[in-house]
């Protein structure tokens, strides 16, 4: 099967729904769910739409990287999708066009009709933003998704006309045989990065996302941080691992940037007490975690971090948005007691929470140990040194450890009149599938590191398409 | 034949068993803690004693194991403890909120325990590390209170990352994860590993100026808890000083005048500060649970200072510091739990009098504390022993004053709570209500008293195993007879039995003169007068309140100085978090264009476009 149908169907089905308001919620179901199991049926090609050949026409190209993301993606977007439909009926030709839109990101292998997809889903995004009634957030969303894209759009068109080519395979080779220093293409790659630095949540450019995610609901708070964050870290990453090129003065920006959105997200996390927040400051800093490992070459482990990230950040966001259009409130203190009546939900919950500050047992602790153990050893030369990345993750991850276990100990304890939620039994049982997940990958992790490694082959082969 | 990986795999299970017994009866679950941790400590024992323990790993193979004396040594001690703790489980966990968590959590922890004493790879030995820190983790919470539980992981995690830290160190200079490799390190990063395994060693044992975890959790965490991390989880921690410390070798010049490395001297100093402030704080405690657990604190201190010296006196003493410190300080708080099971409370000056409702608690408890204050016959005299003359014979003269200071000032605290919570007058409400602590829960106590006394008289064979330790480690022997232990030189024979004989026989004395005399006549409360006047109530006229209040007026006000300064620093990461968030995250969304010009201009500055 083509992996065009994946984008176009969505597309196909969003127009239809259009037309016939009625069913329009069974169809985003239908579609969604068969994204998922069309999945199976992918073959691992280039496409070449139109009859043009790379690198004239645009290509999608299904490779292992894209396989891996359409796959988390989808499923996500799915379960997201089954578990709000109900409340959120009007808003599913949207959906529609998100799916198509994501879809079309990771399949992309032409840098313009990347930006492209970004625009589409993108749009897709600020009308799902809208349910969170909250005009002014979506409206600054609009804003700096706009100006990051036009950053984006810019830097390519310098850079097609330094090469003449938009297809990214294409692009990388020319660079290389060209012969250009690093320092030449410099400014259009950092437009780039700064572009998809607004979508990634990197920390000077990422104002919108507390406006957004702090004001979430349970449709939009999953969407854009696990969804949409997977998406957009995966498709960030490709551009990073295959076609970016940094003169050291780059490297050091981004240095910077990453550390400074480690450090200070996981900063602002543990100064925030209402829950929501803590959760899109500590999302903050795990997608910088995602880019500085794409940066440094780790593509394997960056895959597989942005994933498990979109897996628990799911759960998380699905399970406090949905307490808070209950209580009313997402401070801490009004969500005490949470899981004393929801103890299901509490365990998938603690699972998911363990798992992203990495203790063992979980599939956190094997990433979080590969990402280090590929920071220390490696032979690439690193900003300031091989200690440096490794001591700044510790360092920030003791502080998110203290949070989550704060957060962890106020919803399992305390309070006498603990809050009444009850959740859909779907969303027990994903909890329940995604904590056994966490933990059966967390013990036999020989399977997380070889799917990890074929990934980081595959990419470093350099992009045949 | 059974495996190590078998056994900690069927603690695992027996500990998931305890969960789904525990949902159907919440007492059945924590029998199950009980036969769980038995089923551990005898296999280990037994096999691992006889050399019949095998180390291969079939089922997890990514995880390899090895025999070593000084982890056989740890587990042994470590999982005596989770049991001896396990028989007041079932008379706790009722009151607890999530009973079948308890039961299960509880010996998870201890099946992560016996990975990090058996693995011989030092990442799995950071794995076991987290694994037992996040599921004792989640048992401090149903005590008293919910801080002291990210308190713990915040110390902790500081402690472990320090530890994966000096792993990758390790592993980037010598290209393998393998324990037994680590004293191959040199030069730089041998002192780096050095201080990050310190930090972790700190951190664990709660030592100075890592330790304002240690009373917080000990006073907090459930009864039963208290002791498992005062006597079997704090032990971690001495396991990585063991590796850290003494492994790893001298770090740093030699000072030539105690002839000691100068990495090794300053971890002594520390040593003795947590020795000096751990006796301090203790002094001025009310509650029992918690000047214990300033005691604690102190007796980290002397198994650090033991450690640092590197002489075989030192290292043997600091390892029987430790059996020692695990069996009186583990009697001692079940004592206190006992009490609190039945009173309800664990302050001193609400407590009184216990002694003729529960004799033999308070027996247990004088005992504990005689060893903890290190007075023949009991295992405390003899390690402490054996640190005096490491430390006197180095010529550490500062470091041994602390040592001698701490021992005189647990004399001070350690009888409080005797004569508060035992002794003295008995408290009208609990005449009726307060029986002697229930049969199982005497069993525990009684074994733990008997082996106090037992390590105390016969501290040979201890002695002979530890032996076998300092093989590995690479130090010379212990000289051993049958009774006796040679100290610094010839001429410094201890004769524990010798000793004990002469303590039987004036206790004997005591006795005889005792009973021989006419019998005391017990009087009522009330039958007595004070200040001319009849007594009309039966108050609490306590000695043990503010006993000490002149001493503590010398020092009440630099009490609060590494308290304050965590606070602090926890107050700065929530200003810098703060500060970021007014910086970054405002609705203009000029702000995020204004940044992304400083970025571009920061990359073409210098450049001509």
């Amino acid at each position: 099967m083509s992996a065009i149908y994946l984008i176009a169907v969505p597309l196909l089905a969003a127009f239809i729904s259009i037309l016939v308001k009625k069913v329009s919620p069974y169809l985003l179901l239908l579609v969604s769910a068969a994204s998922v199991v069309a999945m199976y049926f992918v073959d691992l090609e280039t496409i070449v739409i139109g009859g043009f050949t790379a690198p004239y026409g645009i290509s999608l190209v299904v490779d292992r990287f894209s396989q891996a993301g359409l796959f988390a993606v989808n499923v996500l977007f799915f379960l997201v999708v089954a578990l709000n439909i109900n409340n959120y009926k009007k808003m599913s030709s949207i959906l529609l066009v998100a799916l198509a839109g994501l879809n079309g990101l990771l399949l992309t292998g032409d840098l313009f009709n990347l930006f492209v997809f970004l625009e589409v889903s993108g749009i897709a995004a600020y009308l799902i933003t809208t349910t969170n009634k909250k005009p002014l957030a979506t409206f600054n969303y609009l804003v700096a998704g706009t100006v990051g894209s036009s950053l984006y759009l810019l830097g390519l068109i310098l850079l097609y006309a330094m090469f003449g080519t938009l297809n990214m395979a294409d692009m990388s080779q020319s660079i290389a045989d060209s012969g250009v220093s690093a320092a030449v293409v410099s400014l259009p790659f950092l437009l780039m990065f700064i572009g998809f630095g607004v979508e990634a949540k990197l920390l000077p450019f990422n104002s919108w996302v507390k406006g957004i995610l702090g004001h979430s609901n349970s449709l939009s708070g999953p969407m854009i941080a696990s969804v949409y964050a997977t998406a957009m870290g995966l498709v960030f990453g490709r551009l990073l691992s295959e076609v970016f090129v940094f003169d050291d003065k780059v490297t050091l920006i981004i240095a910077v940037v990453v550390v400074l959105s480690v450090v200070a997200g996981e900063a602002m996390a543990y100064a925030s007490t209402k829950v929501r927040e803590i959760l899109l400051f500590s999302s903050i800093a795990q997608a910088a975690l995602v880019v500085l490992l794409f940066v440094n070459g780790f593509v394997g482990w960056a895959i597989m971090l942005a994933i498990a990230n979109g897996v628990t950040k799911f759960l998380l966001f699905s399970v406090i948005n949905k307490a808070t259009e209950v209580v009313g409130s997402d401070e801490i203190s009004s969500l005490k007691g949470l899981f004393v009546n929801n103890k299901i939900i509490g365990v998938s919950f603690t699972a998911a929470s363990l798992s992203i500050i990495g203790l063992p047992l979980f599939v956190g602790f094997i990433i979080k140990m590969k990402m280090l153990e590929s920071l220390f050893t490696s032979t690439l030369v690193l900003p300031f040194g091989n200690y440096f990345y490794p001591a700044v993750i510790l360092l920030s991850s003791i502080v998110e450890g203290v949070y989550f276990i704060k957060l962890l100990v106020s919803l399992w304890y305390d309070k006498e009149n603990a809050p009444v939620v009850h959740y859909d039994v779907l969303l027990k049982y994903v909890g329940v599938v995604i904590a056994l997940g966490l933990i059966v990958y967390g013990v036999f992790q020989g399977n997380v590191v070889d799917f990890a490694d074929s990934l980081g082959a595959i990419i470093l082969q350099g992009g045949v398409f | 034949m059974l495996t190590i990986e078998l056994i900690i795999l069927y603690t695992l299970a027996s500990g998931v068993l305890a969960f789904l017994v525990g949902r159907i009866h919440k007492g059945l679950g924590s029998v199950i803690t009980i036969l769980g941790s038995l089923f551990a400590f005898s296999a280990v024992t037994y096999l691992g004693y006889t050399d019949q323990l095998a180390f291969t790993s079939d089922l997890l193979p990514f995880i390899t194991y090895q025999g070593t004396n000084l982890g056989l040594f740890f587990a042994i001690l470590v999982s005596f403890v989770f049991l001896m703790v396990s028989f007041f489980n079932p008379f706790f966990v009722t009151k607890y909120k999530y009973p079948a968590v308890y039961s299960m959590l509880y010996l998870l922890s201890l099946s992560g325990v016996l990975g990090v004493f058996f693995t011989d790879n030092l990442l799995y030995l950071f794995f076991f590390f987290e694994f037992v820190v996040w599921t004792s983790l989640f048992l401090i919470p149903m005590g008293r209170s919910r801080k002291a539980a990210s308190m713990y992981y915040g110390f902790s995690a500081a402690g472990s990352f320090a530890l994966l830290f000096g792993i990758f160190v390790i592993y980037k200079d010598l290209g393998s994860f393998g324990i037994s490799g680590i004293e191959d390190l040199v030069g730089t990063s041998k002192t780096i590993v050095f201080m990050l395994f310190g930090v972790a060693a700190f951190a664990k044992l709660g030592a100075f100026p890592l330790h304002i975890w240690l009373p917080k959790v000990l006073t907090d965490a459930p009864d039963p808890i208290t002791a498992l991390f005062s006597a079997g989880l704090e032990k971690l921690g001495a396991f990585v000083a063991v590796l850290g410390i003494v492994k790893l070798g001298s770090v740093g010049f030699n000072i030539p005048s105690i002839n000691l490395a100068f990495g090794q001297s300053m971890i002594a100093g520390l040593g003795a500060l947590t020795i000096v402030f751990g006796t301090l704080m203790a002094i001025r405690q009310d509650d029992a649970k918690k000047l214990l657990a300033y005691s604690s604190m102190s007796n980290g201190g002397y198994i650090l200072v033991a450690l640092s010296t590197l002489t075989t006196q030192g290292v043997a003493g600091g390892l029987f510091h430790i059996v020692a410190h695990a069996l009186a300080s583990s009697a001692a708080f079940l004592a206190i739990a006992a009490v609190a099971h039945r009173t309800g409370t664990t302050k001193i000056k609400e407590l009184g009098g216990l002694i003729h409702k529960m004799p033999i608690t308070y027996l247990v408890y004088l005992i504990a504390i005689i060893s903890m204050a290190g007075i023949p016959p009991m295992g405390g005299f003899i390690s402490k022993w054996m640190i005096f003359q490491s430390v006197m014979n180095k010529g550490m003269i500062l470091v041994a004053v602390a040592t001698v200071f701490g021992s005189i000032g647990s004399f001070l605290y350690v009888f409080r709570p005797l004569a508060a919570l035992f002794l003295g007058q008995e408290l009208p409400q609990f005449k009726k209500t307060v029986k002697e602590a229930p049969f199982f829960m005497l069993v525990p106590m009684i074994i733990l008293s008997l082996l106090n006394v037992y390590t105390g008289v016969f501290p040979t064979f201890i002695l002979g195993f530890i032996n076998k330790v300092l093989d590995e480690l690479n130090i010379a022997r212990m000289v051993l007879t049958t009774f006796t232990i040679q100290g610094w030189n010839a001429q410094s024979i201890l004769d524990p039995a010798l000793i004990s004989l002469a303590f039987a026989v004036g206790v004997g004395v005591a006795f005889i003169i005792f009973i021989s005399l006419k019998k005391s006549k017990k009087v009522s409360l009330m039958d007595t007068y004070t200040a001319g006047n009849f007594i009309y109530t039966e108050e609490l006229l306590h000695y043990s309140v503010d006993f000490y209040a002149p001493l503590e007026r010398l020092y009440e006000k630099y009490i609060n100085i590494m308290k304050d300064f965590y606070k602090s620093l926890a107050n700065k990461v929530v200003e810098f978090g703060r500060v970021m968030k007014y910086f970054f995250f405002t609705n203009k969304p000029e702000i995020t264009v204004f940044w992304i010009v400083v970025v571009v201009v920061f990359l073409l500055w210098g450049d001509v476009l």
